[in-house]
This record gives structure tokens, C-alpha cells and sequence, in this order.
């Protein structure tokens, strides 16, 4: 009988009882999908990496390993497998970059075949070519592939179609922010192919796996050479540390989301709790004169709260699984970032733990809200509950109360009597106008951020990759005068252990801007080096310090002059040739920058890239943000509505019979429904200008958060401030408007016949 | 005298679920104005239906209800609120004041939507409460919160008060009190007063007893009031 009442009294409090579980629903949905997605990032991915033979460690020679170094390298103590390995740019058709990789042992640094023949190490022919790259350019299996190389030409046939963890991450530099298959990928031919082509064995890596640590791994390799190696670890790779820059977001929006929602949901419980026990108090207490037992009573109570507590986990978890399907899987968000074959959600066990601590917390409230109702003799409960006497407030002795309106007064003395759905209100707007701020200004940031490394600091037309190999000092200047080019020369270097890039430029042009540390250009300086904000971050240096680096495959050290910070896309120091020159750094400009419209062949140029080519890769970056965007901002609007629409049927079953007292003295319905509108259009000015600092705040922490990724500065428009309150307002607006039409249903005559 | 009241073949008829219930059962009943009138029966005798219906509380389901000429049967619910707020004030037998509003802002409430209200200050002190304006509703006795109930009605400047068993909630001295200022007031502003209740004695007070039972009115007839300190109860 008792549940017959549980589902029926349910079906009274219908929207509180649907808030609830949307609240919750939501909560634990955006906790279970975020932390799903990072989860599944780190299982998927690592489970990828370990089939693929991903390699933890890689030793580099420009000079070409031997058979014998390979040796030496598997015989360390510590390493498990290792081999030798290559992987050049060649220029495919249409001018498309495929990256020719070759490994002696498939187990390492290798890849899946997704669909055509098996790998063959004995190949004389056979090329595996990325799937996805394939696919973007409508290459099949059985098709004949040619890839140049300087003077080389690697022809074959494409004999599978394959996914490499090595190219999880498939962009050319660090420039590029997505992957474009269309113009960019990746083939593995066999050692067998490679020697037949180039008459020689020539492999300038070896990679290998291994559990050491990087330090140790390190000494091991020198010890074993007998002289300082070049060695980059995963973590330096774009593969792997992208991927776990990914999952650390994860990380991020899945804690700090989900705590909104699910505060707002817990804070809910409590009033909602409160609410239905004091409604219905007189019922518990008639149970308790029935003889209903106390434990009886609170155990039908408690199950409202088991009740929403259930019924928003189970939402929650769907939609939670729905997220993280949505931003995981082939086709989805990251889909179009991350390359592997297995999309299998995963989901850490805390969750569940969280989960049913949630529910457990939940039913707490239940139960605390009816033994406060069931407190006393049964006498005693069947008394209605007596809400909170009125107290008079502290602005009432302010000269300015004696001029508010009688509207204001009552609204005022509303929102003091009833603290908690006062505060829920808040919360609710707070949170709605945050969320808001933190998406829009999100999308403000990178747009910034685009404009200002893209648009703006890229001022040529085309990228000019040079033979650096073939061509001397002297052809690179020819060429640069030829094209009117600024030159680039790009070296890797080691600080304490870190690998960074080292960028000497010759620009006398303006084909390349600098970004300085607070967002304006800095034109470079000839007395000492700029360090970009993750390396003054890594290594601690920052303007007039020393810093002191290695270049690859030198034992010796160059120590430089910090001359400032700038924002890059490249985790890099900056100098220019002059600069170079005087510390003594040899370098060869491998890189132009013109604004020439044509770029002509020329056998010194390996290949060009064009600013377009380069913007165009955006889109789906933008594409990806946007509907992440979009979702936020649907996230925000329900919270918005849901927490609001709750807290406006409470103020409105609270208030029904001081509304119907006013319609009795003669006020008309829209009056009393603009009372109501004015009291939430206040709480909603309250919240947006808490909200809007407090989204700031949250865009700061985000931002923080993606600091090892991109170096951004928090740019926010007028617009965003305007559209983020305008929105709030609106939600504020419609709910108040279908609260108030409630007002017409007001029953004078049964309103005020109970006493009080 | 004039008439201010007359009901013409009126009929309240609440459906509930399948079953019909005659509230009102074809009431015919003229009241005349300035009087004190006594509306009296048992409960569920329909004599509160039939203050709501004269209130603007509610609409008849058929008849007419005109009030100083106009017919209010008809009336939309805006209009019905205009007629709430310049004709009618109610008092109650649960007082109905704001409860976050003082004693006084409760009064001074219709002057939001009354153009031709009285000073709520004068009314206050009338009622003898001029030094509780201050105070909350839940700070004063039961009495106290119908005085301010009556202040606050008067305060509109309508035409008729209506109580519904004003004294229902109250001792019988407070009552009488109420009673007394009740009365005082309404003689001092002019005002036709219109009570509904099951006491017969509070009946003994008034010019016109108006007997109802089952939906229809038994008897309308005038008398020859006591003064409210001889009624006890």
C-alpha cells in the first residue's frame, strides 16, 4: 500500500521529482562520460601502443646505426626489444607528405593491418599504407604507389592498409594542430625494399621498449656507446604526449563539471527533501497514529530519495556512456584527432564506487529530512510543519527599505525566510552564467589564439623545405633572395634531460611574427635568445637567465642569454643568425618563408607547404570545438532551467497561499506573476555577476590545465559577456514565465479555507 | 435604503469526478446597503459558496449576481480582480495577512491597487494597533491578526465587507472584541456588512439574518440587533 503511495505522491511532486533526476542525471552523466573518455584514452591507447610495439625510447644518428649498435642496445640490461628504424618525408602525388617508415623488427615501432595482405618482411614491392590516408585519397589495396625522395623514387604496390601507434597522431610538425589525411600520412615498406632502393642499409634511429627510466635508459645507452647518445623518450613524442595532454583534459573536465552538477543536485535534494517531509507532514504523523512503526515510516520517506537516486544513476550512466561514445569513437571528436583500431569504451572502477556513494548520500538526506519530521509523539507529528517565523532583516534599517515597493519587500523577505531555495537559485544561475562564460570565452581564446599564431604571426605564402643535406650556405641564400625569404634553421636540443626545438632565424622580410609572453609581436633581438612559455616553464629560466643546452648527437654545450619569453606553438628557444652566430652555434637554414604567390621546382627543395594548406587543417579542429561547444552550452541551459523551473514550483507551492491571499485583495494575476518574475530576474542578476568572474575563474583553471599543450592567453570578448548574461537571462526569463501562468490556477476559496 | 445586492435564480454546481454537487441550489436574495447582515447555517449549507460567489471568488453556474448594478456573473477574471479590489473586503476566519510583511506594509498593501484607499495609519490606530505597525503578523495574538484582517480590508475603501465566520478561530472574548471593532468600523465608515457563520449567536447582532440550508435560503428576514456586549458564546 505504502508503495502505491510512494508512486503516486511522486507523481504530485512531478516536477520536483523530475528536476531531481535530470539534475542528478546530468551530474553523474558528464562524471561518468569525461572520465570515461580519459580512461578509455589511457586503455585504448596503451593497449594500441603495446600491439603496435610502440617504442619507449628512441636513439638517434644522423649518421646511421650499424647491426652491431643494435647489439648492443638489446643487450642492455633493462631492454627488451629494440630496432633499427627510419622515417623521411617523402612527396607523394599532388604534392601530399607521406612519412616512409622503415623497422627492422615489425614487433617494434610497427603497426596492425586493418584489412589487405599481412606484413611481409621479405617484400621487395609491398608498400602498407595508413588507412585513413588511403582512404582520404582514395588509394586501395592493389594500387601502385611511387614516393620520392630527393633523387629517390620509391615505387610499390599497397599490399594492406594499417594503423601505426608510432602515428597515432598523424601531423607532420607541431605546427599543425589536426591531422589532415588528405595532404598528410603515412607507409612502412620492408627493410628488404629499402635496401633494393637505396643499395645500402641506412637507418638513423633505434627504437626501442623498454621499462627503464628515461635517466637511467639514458647512462645505460652512453655507457654501452662509450659516448653521449641523442635519445628522445616517448614523452617527448607527439604521439604519446599529446595523447595523455588528451586524457589529463579528460581528467579535468571530469572532475571539475561533474562536482557543479552534482553539488547542485545534492543542494537540491536537500531542500526538495525538506520540502515534500514538511508538506507532508501531517500524513507521516497520521502513519505514526495509524501504528505505522518509525523505521517503517522513514524507510518510505528514505525511498523517495532511493527513488531519484536510482532513476538519475541510471539516466546519468546512459548518457554518461553516450558522452563518452560521442567524444570516443571512430568518427567522433577524437576520432578525428587520434588514429588506433580498437574504440572500446572503458570506464575506471572508482566511478562506480562514486556512484554508489552518491546514492548513498542522496538517501541520507531522505532519511535526515523525515526523522526531523518524525521527531516526538505522534500527537506531535500530525502538527502541520510551522515554517521559520520572519525575522526582520538587516537592510530594513537602512533609510532606503521605507522607498522599496511592497513587491521588492516581499521578495526580499522571501528570499531571507527561505535561505536554502534562495542560495539553490543561485547556484543554479551561477552555475548556468559560468558555464556560459567558460564556453564562450573557450571559443574566444582559441579564436585569439588561431588569429594570432595563424593569421597574423604566419605573414607568408609559402613554407620552402630545403635539402639541407645538398644544399650549402650559399644556396640557401641564393634561394632566399630568389623567393624574398626569411630562413628558418630547426634543430633539436636537450636541457637537463627535456629535448626542445631550436629555431634560428634570419628574417629581414616579416614572413614570421614572434609572439611575445603578453600577447603582442617582438621583433627579435640579436643579443640573446627567447625561450617559448613551456620551456621557461620546464626549465625555469625566464628573461636575463642563462640557459645552457646540447644540441643532438654534440657532446659539447652552448649556454645562451635569455633576452625574453614568447608564446609558440613549438615547444622551442628562439634566436636569430646574428645571435647564432656570435655564441658560436653552426647552423644550415633548412626552412624559407616567402610571400611569393609561386613557388618553381628546384632540385634543392624537398617540398612546400602552404599557409592555406595549413589553416585549412583548423576546420576540423574547429569543428570538434564547436560541438563541444554546443554541448556546454546545452549542459548550461538545462542546468539553468531544470535548477530554476525546481526551485520556482518550490517558491511557488511555498508562496500559494500568500498569491491567492493577493488575488482575494484584488491583484491581477499578471501582477502577481511579475512579482515573481522581478524576485528571479533579481537572484539572476545576483548569479551573473558572481557567475561571470567565477566563469572567468573556471576558463583560467581550463586553460591551466592545457598549459603543457598550447600556449594561450585568455582573450575574452564583450560578446561573450553579453551572451552569457543574455542567455542566462532568457533561461531565467522563460522559466519565470511558466511559473507564473501557474498563477491563473490559483483556488482562492481552497487556498484560504485551512488555517495555517 | 437602496438594494446593493441581488441574486436571481443562482446556481453553483461543482462537478466532482462523475458526481454533481448543487452548492447553490436557484438562490433568489436581495440585501439592502448600510446594513449589518447575518448569513447562517450549518456547515456545508452553502453559505460560504455563496460569499465567494458575491466576492468574485468564484463565478455562478448559472443565475445572475448584481452588485450596486453591475452584474458580476459575467465578469472576466481581470475584471472580476478590479471588482475584488474597489468593492469588496474580506475578512477571514484564518486571518490570510502576509506572513513576510509587517502589520502595517499589510495594510498599506492596497494601496498597489486600490486608487480611492484610505490612510492604513488611520485604519491601523482605529483598530487600536497603531504601535504594532512594526511588528510581523506571527508576532501578534490571533485577535491582533484579525484587527489588522479588518484594517486592511477597510483600507481598500469598499463598499461591503465580507467576513466568513470571522471569529471562528478566536475565544469567545476575543471574539467579541473583534466583533466590536468590527461593527464600529463599519458604522463609522458607512460600510454593509456581511458575516457568515454557524453561531447563532453572533446572529443576534445583526439587522438582517439570512437562513440558509442545503443550497437554498430558508428564511431572509430583519430584526432588532443587541449590542455585541450581551452575545457570548
Amino acid at each position: 500500500m505504502l508503495f502505491r503511495k510512494l508512486i503516486r505522491t511522486a507523481g504530485r511532486y512531478r516536477a520536483q521529482f523530475i528536476s531531481m533526476i535530470i539534475m542528478t542525471a546530468l551530474g553523474i552523466g558528464i562524471f561518468v562520460g569525461f572520465n570515461m573518455e580519459w580512461y578509455t584514452i589511457e586503455r585504448d591507447i596503451s593497449s594500441f601502443f603495446e600491439r603496435t610495439g610502440f617504442s619507449d625510447q628512441r636513439i638517434i644518428s644522423a649518421a646511421g646505426f650499424s647491426y652491431e649498435d643494435v647489439r648492443k642496445v638489446k643487450s642492455i640490461g633493462g631492454v627488451e626489444n629494440a630496432a633499427r628504424y627510419i622515417s623521411v618525408n617523402t612527396s607523394a602525388k599532388d604534392g601530399d607528405t607521406v612519412a616512409l617508415t622503415v623497422t627492422e623488427d615489425i614487433a617494434v615501432s610497427g603497426f596492425i593491418v586493418t584489412s589487405g595482405e599481412e606484413y611481409d618482411e621479405k617484400s621487395a614491392d609491398g608498400i602498407w599504407l595508413s588507412d585513413k590516408y588511403a582512404d582520404a585519397n582514395g588509394i586501395k589495396t592493389g594500387d601502385a604507389l611511387s614516393l620520392g625522395y630527393k633523387s629517390v623514387t620509391v615505387s610499390g604496390v599497397v599490399r594492406g592498409l594499417i594503423k601505426s601507434g608510432e602515428y597515432l597522431i598523424c601531423i607532420p610538425d607541431q605546427t599543425q594542430l589536426m591531422p589532415d589525411y588528405s595532404t598528410f600520412g603515412y607507409a612502412y615498406i620492408s627493410p628488404v625494399m629499402l635496401k633494393s632502393v637505396i643499395g645500402a642499409e641506412f637507418y638513423t634511429q633505434i627504437n626501442v621498449i623498454t621499462e627503464l627510466e628515461t635517466k637511467q635508459f639514458r647512462e645505460r645507452v652512453d655507457r654501452a656507446f662509450g659516448k653521449t647518445m641523442l635519445t628522445v623518450s616517448k614523452d617527448d613524442t607527439v604521439s604519446y604526449s599529446e595523447a595523455m595532454g588528451e586524457s589529463e583534459e579528460g581528467k579535468t573536465m571530469g572532475s571539475i563539471l561533474p562536482v557543479l552538477f552534482l553539488a547542485i543536485s545534492v543542494l537540491t535534494m536537500v531542500t526538495t527533501m525538506h520540502r515534500l517531509t514538511a508538506s507532508e507532514k501531517t500524513q507521516i504523523g497520521t502513519l505514526k497514529a495509524l501504528g505505522f512503526k518509525d523505521g517503517t515510516i522513514t524507510a518510505h520517506y528514505t525511498s523517495y530519495a532511493a527513488l531519484i537516486g536510482v532513476a538519475g544513476t541510471a539516466l546519468g550512466v546512459a548518457l554518461g556512456v553516450w558522452l563518452g561514445w560521442f567524444i570516443m569513437n571512430p568518427n567522433g571528436s577524437m576520432g578525428t584527432y587520434i588514429d588506433m583500431d580498437d574504440w572500446s569504451l572503458h570506464t575506471p572502477p572508482f566511478v562506480w564506487a562514486v556512484l554508489v556513494l552518491i546514492n548513498a548520500f542522496l538517501v541520507l538526506i531522505g532519511f535526515l529530512s523525515v526523522r526531523k519530521m518524525l521527531r516526538g509523539t505522534a500527537a506531535d507529528a500530525l502538527r502541520p510543519y510551522t515554517p521559520k517565523k520572519v525575522r526582520r532583516l538587516l537592510i530594513e534599517r537602512l533609510p532606503l527599505w521605507d522607498r522599496l515597493g511592497f513587491g521588492a519587500k516581499w521578495n526580499l523577505r522571501d528570499n531571507f525566510r527561505h535561505k536554502a531555495r534562495s542560495a539553490m537559485t543561485l547556484f543554479g544561475t551561477v552555475g548556468c552564467t559560468l558555464l556560459l562564460v567558460a564556453s564562450f570565452g573557450m571559443k574566444d581564446t582559441m579564436d585569439a589564439f588561431l588569429d594570432t599564431f595563424y593569421n597574423n604571426a604566419m605573414n607568408y605564402t609559402y613554407r620552402i623545405n630545403v635539402d639541407a643535406e645538398k644544399a650549402s650556405r650559399d644556396d640557401v641564400a641564393a634561394l632566399a633572395e630568389k623567393y624574398e625569404a626569411d630562413t628558418c634553421s630547426g634543430q633539436s636540443i636537450q636541457i637537463d634531460g627535456q629535448t626542445f626545438a631550436l629555431e634560428i632565424y634570419g628574417i629581414s622580410h616579416d614572413t614570421q611574427r614572434f609572439v611575445g609572453d603578453d600577447g603582442g609581436y617582438v621583433a627579435l633581438s640579436d643579443t640573446g635568445a627567447y625561450v617559448s612559455r613551456r620551456v621557461a616553464r620546464d626549465t625555469g629560466a625566464g628573461a636575463g637567465d642563462t640557459l645552457t643546452f646540447s644540441r643532438y648527437g654534440e657532446s659539447g654545450e652552448y649556454t645562451v642569454k635569455i633576452e625574453g619569453i614568447l608564446r609558440s606553438m613549438t615547444e622551442s628557444v628562439v634566436m636569430t643568425e646574428k645571435y647564432a652566430d656570435s655564441v658560436g652555434i653552426g647552423y644550415t637554414a633548412d626552412m624559407l618563408m616567402t610571400k611569393k604567390a609561386e613557388v618553381e621546382d628546384d632540385p634543392l627543395i624537398l617540398n612546400t607547404q602552404s599557409k592555406k594548406s595549413i589553416i585549412d587543417s583548423f576546420d576540423t579542429f574547429l569543428d570538434v570545438m564547436y560541438k563541444m561547444l554546443i554541448l556546454l552550452v546545452a549542459a548550461a541551459s538545462a542546468l539553468g532551467v531544470v535548477v530554476l523551473y525546481n526551485l520556482g514550483v518550490m517558491s511557488y507551492t511555498e508562496r500559494y497561499r500568500e498569491m491567492a491571499t493577493l488575488k482575494v485583495l484584488g491583484f491581477r494575476n499578471r501582477r502577481i506573476g511579475g512579482l515573481l518574475i522581478s524576485q528571479n530576474m533579481w537572484m539572476t542578476l545576483i548569479g551573473v555577476i558572481i557567475g561571470i568572474p567565477a566563469g572567468v575563474g573556471v576558463l583560467r583553471y581550463l586553460l591551466a590545465a592545457l598549459a603543457s599543450e598550447y600556449e594561450l592567453n585568455l582573450s575574452l570578448g564583450p560578446v561573450t559577456f553579453i551572451a552569457a548574461a543574455a542567455l542566462t537571462f532568457t533561461v531565467s526569463l522563460i522559466v519565470g514565465l511558466m511559473i507564473s501562468r501557474k498563477n491563473k490556477k490559483i483556488d482562492m476559496v481552497e487556498a484560504l479555507k485551512t488555517p495555517e | 435604503m437602496n438594494n446593493i445586492v441581488e441574486f436571481r435564480n443562482v446556481s453553483r454546481i461543482y462537478k466532482v469526478g462523475d458526481h454533481e454537487q448543487k452548492a447553490l441550489d436557484r438562490v433568489d436574495l436581495t440585501l439592502q446597503s448600510g446594513r449589518m447582515i447575518v448569513i447562517l447555517g450549518p456547515s456545508g449549507a452553502g453559505k460560504s459558496t455563496l460569499l465567494n460567489l458575491l466576492g468574485g471568488l468564484d463565478s455562478p453556474t448559472s443565475g445572475t449576481i448584481t452588485v450596486d448594478g453591475q452584474d458580476i456573473s459575467k465578469f472576466s477574471g481581470d475584471e472580476l480582480a478590479r471588482y475584488r479590489a474597489s468593492k469588496v473586503g474580506f475578512v477571514f476566519q484564518s486571518y490570510n495577512l502576509i506572513p513576510t510583511l509587517t502589520v502595517r506594509e499589510n495594510v498599506a498593501l492596497v494601496s498597489e491597487i486600490s486608487k480611492d484607499h484610505l490612510d492604513p495609519d488611520k485604519m491601523l490606530s482605529d483598530v487600536g494597533l497603531s504601535d504594532h505597525g512594526r511588528k510581523f503578523p506571527s508576532e501578534l495574538s490571533g485577535g491582533e491578526q484579525q484587527r489588522v484582517s479588518i484594517a486592511r480590508a477597510l483600507a481598500k475603501n469598499p463598499q461591503i465587507l465580507l467576513c466568513d465566520e470571522p471569529t471562528g478561530a478566536l475565544d469567545s472574548e476575543t471574539g467579541v472584541m473583534v466583533l466590536k471593532v468590527l461593527l464600529g468600523m463599519a458604522r463609522q465608515y458607512g460600510k454593509t456588512i456581511i458575516i457568515v457563520t454557524h453561531n447563532q449567536n453572533i446572529a443576534r447582532i445583526a439587522d438582517t439574518v439570512v437562513r440558509v440550508k442545503n443550497g437554498r435560503i430558508k428564511s431572509a428576514e430583519d430584526q432588532t440587533p443587541v449590542p455585541v456586549d450581551e452575545v457570548d458564546w
